[in-house]
């Protein structure tokens, strides 16, 4: 049996894949939460935690989810937008997969080929990815946990990620709605959310929409 | 994917970068006319890149992607060169596997298509350079000609491997001197158009990309004969600038002297029957539903 | 492991939309385990060549490109007849390997299961091919008919290009008899196809002795076929401009994406690492195992792959005549390599004898790289080149190993 684990980083200068440290992902019905198999119930529970905890929670929606490519794609970005709203979390969009040049935008984008830019400048210390290609998703998941102490956490459509500190599997707009109660059940027990005031950023085709308490935001953080 | 399904999910279209919004809304998928002159006006398919300022690749990549009939239909296959650092910022899903392979790659990727897609017209481009396509890759080249895959193949000529820093390659000009060819090249420019018109392409184009219609007008015919007929080829010198001692502004002088009379690059193209017959009833149609707009709108202005 | 992984457990049930349905030929889309463990096996006396055309009858594959090689030249022209039946949507003869593999690789970015054949030189003239198809996640499944490399020649059987393909990151599984190669082609493609494996495979076999014997195979009927491949269910982007993101190359430089570009690469080699090691728990499921073990609690034991196997069981039974008793390792799967199970199974034994078709002893090296007290492990014995390997010569090594007397062989040629 393996004694690793799949906890937040930083982890080393280039990281060991969990799987070849014998990480095994989970089976229907079951999810993982730090390399340990769990059923998939009480994993909600745990991700509700997370998101709770942390003081900048974020969601990294990607190209699955983000275009409307078939039907069901609505569906899932309305259940991820309500739990982005319900938490609070930010959305921080991972809009493709290319190496961008000369460096991509981090305050706004997340790139799998440096995502911990990203991480790094928006202080982010839990996130879920959500449609993101399982590949590229784990390149990202495994740089995250080499470098940054971000605690990463995957709501995947096919198999899950054992380089995520904990994943879903067969994911679907219900299972997201699922999450959505599980913070919602936490709320109503009496746990905040330690999220740290924010507002959203929106873009348009010129560029950032601020307002002046953006722009304000944007300014101190720099 | 119809231009109907570019679009970004409700929920998410205020997050996304604002190049990602002006491609939704502004970029010519679906556009039955598309062409150069869309190029300032409309959003571009590439998003940026980093060849050297100047660079005749560059705007013929920009030509080409402006002119392709079907963009939301297009993949294309592309080969280890300058052109691959273009590749990963071009909204038109594209593959680079290993140089020289990219004719194979493409009789496979396109056949697949056609049985995957049978309803939908799944155009397949190949774009490399003249190393990829006339020394390393002239067996894949040559045999997916000979087997009529019916795909365009585009080479960008600069008369040699670039991207390595100046190497001689089978396009270079005989007694040119270049790296690997110190005393210059023994062997004259290997004499590709013919080679394509031999091996069964049914439209072959040989030009510079001095001019853009001319660029466009060449893109169009080789894609159109390539759905129907077979498989087609053009060729177009996109001078390295840097490999042959010129500034930025000068690569289109250089491209306009070769093709002066006398010129290696003079325009020329290799054109079946069958391949013309349909290129001129393209034409006529277009011409047809061209005027038939024209006077709509007309009578919609007086109306 | 976080787990350990039960053989009695069924791979997960396939969840096509066309499951149930049929096909052109009408063939029942039917799930892998209902194949193989619920349905109705027949025997047939077929040579190999005629069993990799029958698995792939059964194995729903949209495109196969073939390229003529001794001996995996009828194999090829077989799934060519299926192809003219109307059981495939393309196939062709490529050019030569090199191209073949890029057109399979063609056809794999384009959303189709793809299915092709190679041996010996092809398999190194193709070579560049295949850690750019583990690297772009293409689940092309390669049956590779083991033969001799040059120079010299030989299209006689041979193992030593298997060692060739254990740092590509495909799969590498290692049939015995005709019959695994047939569960192994239909499995091989599931487990390949898994979202969360997604990397080729190749299905060894030792060529003639498998290619062109006949031997009993029990078949499914012909029926029944494969679920077809889902190119959504994918890790990757298909090539296909229906699926986001458009702005998509299959695969980037991702050396000049920045700072740690470097570090971005490395972790995709890793990735592909990774995905071979999570075709463990499917490929348990669905092989029962990647070894299987016969007294292997002995003190004397033989671990083996391929048709080494088949000669090794024969040479136990020589040796148990005279009251030597041996135990037997069958490895199913060299990639992934079945470290654990290896480890456990040799526990016991004094002596471990790794009889191969190569001068290298690949195999050898690979067994006493994991283990404790490798000192135990004899490398051999060993023929290459296509001579056969008679069970007579590894009971007489293995005595000789252990201190008894006996007569010389003469070389068998």
């Amino acid at each position: 049996m393996s004694d690793y684990k799949v906890l937040a980083g930083p982890e080393a200068f280039l990281p060991p894949s969990a799987a070849s440290m014998g990480i095994v992902l989970p089976d229907p019905g079951e999810a993982h939460i730090e390399g340990t198999i769990v059923p998939e119930e009480g994993a909600y529970e745990h991700c509700a935690k997370k998101i709770l905890e942390a003081k900048v929670p974020t969601i990294f929606p990607g190209p699955l989810v983000l275009w409307k490519w078939n039907d069901h794609v609505a569906e899932k970005a309305a259940a991820i937008k309500e739990l982005a709203d319900e938490a609070p979390m930010r959305l921080i969009p991972m809009a493709d997969y290319r190496p961008k040049y000369p460096k991509i935008e981090y305050e706004v984008e997340i790139n799998p080929n440096h995502p911990n830019l990203t991480i790094w400048h928006n202080k982010i210390d839990a996130c879920i990815f959500v449609g993101v290609h399982c590949h590229q998703a784990n390149l990202a998941l495994k740089i995250i946990r080499g470098g940054t102490n971000c605690y990463t956490m995957a709501m995947c459509a096919q198999a899950g990620h054992e380089d995520a500190c904990m994943s879903f599997r067969d994911a679907s707009a219900e299972k997201i709605k699922k999450l959505t109660e599980a913070v919602k059940k936490l709320k109503s027990q009496g746990v905040k959310s330690q999220a740290i005031e924010f507002t959203q950023f929106k873009m348009d085709r010129n560029g950032l929409v601020a307002s002046a308490a953006v722009i304000e935001e944007y300014e101190n953080a720099r | 994917m119809s231009k109907e399904k570019i679009q970004l999910c409700d929920e998410f279209a205020d997050i996304m970068p604002p190049e990602y919004q002006e491609l939704v809304e502004n970029a010519t998928y679906g556009k039955q006319d598309r062409g150069w002159k869309d190029i300032g006006s409309s959003k571009e398919l590439i998003e940026q890149h980093s060849l050297c300022a100047g660079c005749p690749e560059s705007i013929a990549f920009r030509y080409i992607l402006a002119s392709l009939p079907a963009p939301e239909d297009t993949v294309f296959v592309g080969s280890t060169g300058c052109t691959s650092l273009v590749f990963p910022h071009v909204a038109v899903q594209n593959i680079h596997s290993l140089f020289g392979n990219q004719n194979a790659i493409a009789s496979g990727l396109k056949r697949t298509l056609k049985a995957r897609f049978p309803d939908v017209e799944k155009d397949v481009v190949v774009l490399a350079g003249d190393g990829a396509t006339v020394d390393i890759g002239l067996d894949m080249t040559m045999q997916s000609w000979f087997r009529q895959e019916k795909f365009t193949t585009i080479c960008f000529d600069n008369e040699l491997y670039a991207n390595t820093g100046g190497q001689e390659s089978g396009l270079m000009q005989k007694g040119f001197v270049a790296k690997m060819a110190p005393k210059g090249k023994s062997f004259d420019k290997v004499r590709l158009a013919e080679i394509a018109r031999e091996a069964g392409c049914a439209y072959v184009a040989m030009l510079t990309v001095s001019k853009p219609n001319r660029v466009e007008e060449a893109i169009k015919n080789a894609v159109y004969v390539a759905r129907e007929i077979g498989p087609t080829f053009v060729q177009l010198y996109t001078p390295c600038i840097l490999e042959i001692g010129k500034q930025s502004m000068e690569g289109l002088d250089e491209m306009k002297d070769s093709e002066t009379i006398g010129g290696r690059f003079v325009q020329k193209e290799f054109v079946t029957e069958e391949a013309q017959k349909l290129i001129d009833s393209i034409k006529a149609e277009t011409k047809v539903r061209k005027k038939a707009a024209k006077e709509a709108a007309k009578a919609a202005k007086v109306g | 492991m976080n787990k350990p992984v039960s053989t009695e457990k069924r791979i997960i049930a396939s969840q096509h939309v066309k499951l149930g349905q049929q096909n052109a030929k009408g063939q029942t889309y039917t799930d892998v385990n209902d194949i193989f463990y619920n349905s109705e096996q027949k025997p047939v006396f077929f040579t190999g060549s005629e069993v990799i055309k029958e698995a792939i009858r059964r194995s729903s594959v949209g495109t196969s490109v073939a390229y003529p090689i001794t001996p995996q030249s009828e194999a090829a022209a077989l799934i060519g007849e299926l192809y003219a039946e109307g059981y495939l949507d393309e196939y062709f003869r490529g050019e030569s390997e090199f191209a073949v593999m890029g057109q399979c690789a063609g056809a794999a970015f384009g959303g189709h299961r793809v299915f092709t054949t190679t041996a010996g030189p092809g398999t190194l003239r193709a070579m560049e091919n295949f850690p750019m198809w583990a690297g772009s996640r293409l689940p092309i499944q390669v049956c590779v008919t083991c033969r001799g490399v040059n120079s010299p020649l030989s299209i006689q059987p041979d193992t030593l290009e298997m060692h060739y393909l254990l740092e590509t990151g495909m799969l590498v599984w290692h049939a015995e008899t005709a019959q695994d190669l047939f569960d192994f082609i239909l499995k091989g493609f599931i487990v390949a196809e898994q979202p969360d494996v997604h990397v080729p495979i190749a299905t060894c076999c030792d060529g003639f002795f498998v290619t062109h014997t006949k031997d009993t195979v029990q078949l499914p009927s012909e029926d029944l076929c494969l679920t077809p491949y889902d190119p959504y269910k994918s890790p990757v982007t298909v090539m296909d401009m229906e699926s986001a993101p458009i702005r998509m190359m299959r695969d980037p430089f991702v050396m000049k994406s920045n700072y740690i570009s470097y570090a971005t690469h490395a972790s995709w080699q890793q990735e592909v690492h990774a995905a071979v090691e999570r075709s463990r728990k499917h490929t348990i499921a669905l092989l029962g195992g990647l070894i299987d073990e016969i007294n292997a609690d002995r003190e004397i034991l033989i671990v083996s792959s391929g048709t080494a196997v088949s000669q090794s069981r024969e040479a136990i039974r020589l040796l148990e005549q005279e009251g030597i008793k041996v135990g037997l390792v069958k490895i199913k799967t060299i990639r992934p390599f079945p470290t654990e199970e290896i480890r456990q199974v040799t526990k016991n034994a004094k002596h471990i004898f790794v009889p191969e078709f190569n001068v290298a002893g690949w195999l050898a090296r690979e067994i006493k790289a994991i283990i404790p007290d490798n000192d135990r492990v004899y490398v051999g014995p060993h023929v290459a080149g296509g001579m056969t390997m008679p069970s007579e010569v590894i009971r007489d090594e293995i005595k000789q190993h252990l201190g008894m007397k006996v007569d010389t062989l003469a070389s068998r040629g």
